[in-house]
């Protein structure tokens, strides 16, 4: 559905990116990891269109995505939610999900897709009439993903999902995504911290210094005591 | 007593027009991040095409109550003239605020000239819209009917403009654009679409105004950057961005500078400057302005 092949992308004149290559399948769920700066949020804003490509090709069904403006991206199907979130704090909780039921109505109604995304996150429901400046970080953080999925998407990128929450609540962040997978829908999320990626990913690649080290089974990564030294930090090394 | 009616009356219809063109100001820079000097020459703009409009009307024999509706849709039709100058500054809007100044200041002195071109360089009046409305007793004052109607319709712009950005959808995604354009467009919403709504929105705000005023006064090559000088006192007292400050700041103008009229004339930009500067000492983000924003 996803395809990345030999992207190059440059940031001021420093290449961030180096030839990578990625690919996600209707359904699937995988898990780009790499520690900070290693080019993941860079990968997320270069398939969104924020960030031009140096080279190389990103295609979502088939179709190039690399000279599409952004929002012709997300119209397509690629449900987005950022690193930092980005709820909107002018909008009240309820808003926020109607939203992109407004910008991308499908052939599905938007209380079906709403009523969606409360069964992903059912936490919602308490805070609807709140104002996006009024949640917590755990709580902003259901919002995006709940945001991006009520773009009724074929696929999410949900960039670091657990970056920066109380332990107490990335189960439910956990649980939520792995409801959104069940839901037939791709999935495509980063993460720096090896031991939050949830042991259900089909597949992950591990990301460092922008070029593609590992592509493979969490298990497989386990085994590999390059990729453990360099997503497991000095925690472990798993032999 | 019937001084101060006066005074009040007065004031509120400069405020009136002034919140027109002071919201297009603030629409135009809470969604595109834009200061537009030429907010100023909208309202000429509007000010010279309604004496235009009207004389129209008047060689078509239309009743002179229905020159009112023809200077609103004057201005709304001339508004339209915000589409293409979005065009021009879409260029600049991830740049520096210095060349976004420049270039909006730009259009101001070529809309000067504009003017000079197809309406001649001394002031155009339209006394005849004014008396054909007649005058009415307010409070025991005797005040122009078209005054009140002026209010009124400001007024309803107001409301109408705030239930379009909280209610309805569209607004919404506005101001979702407007607190942040990067997210909006990852969740499909084709931003410079938006921007040329609002930019010929805000264009339209100050082109009515300037319609509804003419009538009461006179349409000149000065009245844009009088009022230019008027909304930045405007918009510094309410804050910059806000719809309220929009309508808080055209009031306290309006009226200082309605009572200064009355009391001492020659300090009528004075008066109005001096709660400029107390605000910029006590308050400086102005009364409705988001702290440090």
């Amino acid at each position: 559905m996803l395809d990345l092949s030999n992207l190059k992308v440059d940031i001021e004149g420093s290449r961030i990116l180096n030839g990578i290559g990625l690919s996600v399948a209707a359904g699937e769920l995988v898990c780009l990891v790499g520690r900070n700066g290693a080019g993941k949020t860079t990968t997320f804003r270069s398939i969104m269109g924020y960030r031009r490509a140096r080279s190389g090709s990103i295609s979502f069904e088939g179709a190039d995505l690399t000279k599409l403006p952004t929002w012709r991206i997300a119209q397509r199907g690629i449900g987005f939610s950022p690193e930092e979130s980005e709820v909107y704090t002018d909008l009240t909780v309820a808003e926020n999900l109607e939203l992109s039921t407004w910008t991308r109505p499908t052939g599905r109604a938007a209380t079906a897709r709403i009523e969606e995304a409360y069964t992903v996150f059912p936490k919602l429901r308490q805070y609807l009439a709140r104002g996006g400046g009024q949640l917590s970080g755990g709580e902003r953080k259901m919002v995006s993903i709940a945001r991006a999925l009520t773009l009724d998407p074929k696929l999410l990128l949900l960039d670091e999902p657990f970056e920066g929450l109380s332990p107490a609540i990335i189960p439910l962040i956990a649980e939520g995504i792995g409801s959104i997978r069940a839901m037939g829908k791709g999935v495509l999320m980063a993460e720096s911290n090896v031991h939050h990626i949830p042991d259900y990913v089909d597949r992950i690649y591990v990301l460092e210094r922008g070029e593609m080290m590992f592509s493979g089974t969490l298990a497989q990564a386990h085994r590999d005591r390059d990729v453990m030294r360099v997503i497991a930090g000095q925690i472990e090394v798993v032999s | 007593m019937t001084e101060l009616v006066d005074v009040v009356l007065g004031g509120t219809f400069h405020a009136a027009v002034l919140f027109l063109v002071a919201a297009g100001l603030q629409l135009v820079f809470g969604v595109q991040k834009i200061v537009n000097l030429a907010c100023g020459s909208f309202y000429a703009l509007g000010a010279y095409f309604g004496i235009t409009a009207v004389g129209l009307a008047i060689k078509l024999g239309m009743p002179p109550v229905l020159f009112l509706p023809v200077l609103v849709v004057a201005g709304l039709v001339i508004g339209l003239v915000g589409l293409p100058i979005e065009r021009v500054l879409r260029t600049i809007y991830r740049r520096d605020e210095s060349y976004q100044l420049l270039i909006t200041f730009g259009f101001l002195l070529m809309f000067q000239d504009v003017f000079r071109y197809l309406w001649g360089a001394t002031p155009r009046t339209m006394d005849n819209v004014y008396l054909a409305y007649g005058s009415a007793q307010f409070l025991g004052v005797r005040v122009p009917t078209y005054n009140l109607l002026v209010i009124a319709a400001s007024l309803a712009i107001a409301v109408g403009l705030g239930l379009f950005l909280e209610r309805t959808k569209i607004g919404r995604i506005v101001r979702a654009t407007a607190e942040n354009r990067d997210m909006a467009e990852g969740l499909g919403v084709n931003a410079s679409k938006i921007f040329a709504l609002v930019f010929t929105v805000g264009c339209m705000l100050g082109t009515v105004g300037g319609a509804l005023v003419v009538p009461s006064s006179a349409a000149s090559l000065d009245m844009a950057v009088e009022l230019v000088v008027e909304s930045f006192a405007v918009v510094v007292i309410g804050g910059l961005g806000s719809m309220r400050g929009a309508l808080v700041g055209a009031l306290v103008v309006g009226l200082m500078r309605a009572a200064a009229i009355s009391l001492v004339p020659e300090m009528e930009m004075l008066s109005v400057y001096l709660v400029v500067v107390l605000v910029l000492i006590v308050r400086p983000a102005g009364l409705f302005g988001k702290a440090a924003a």
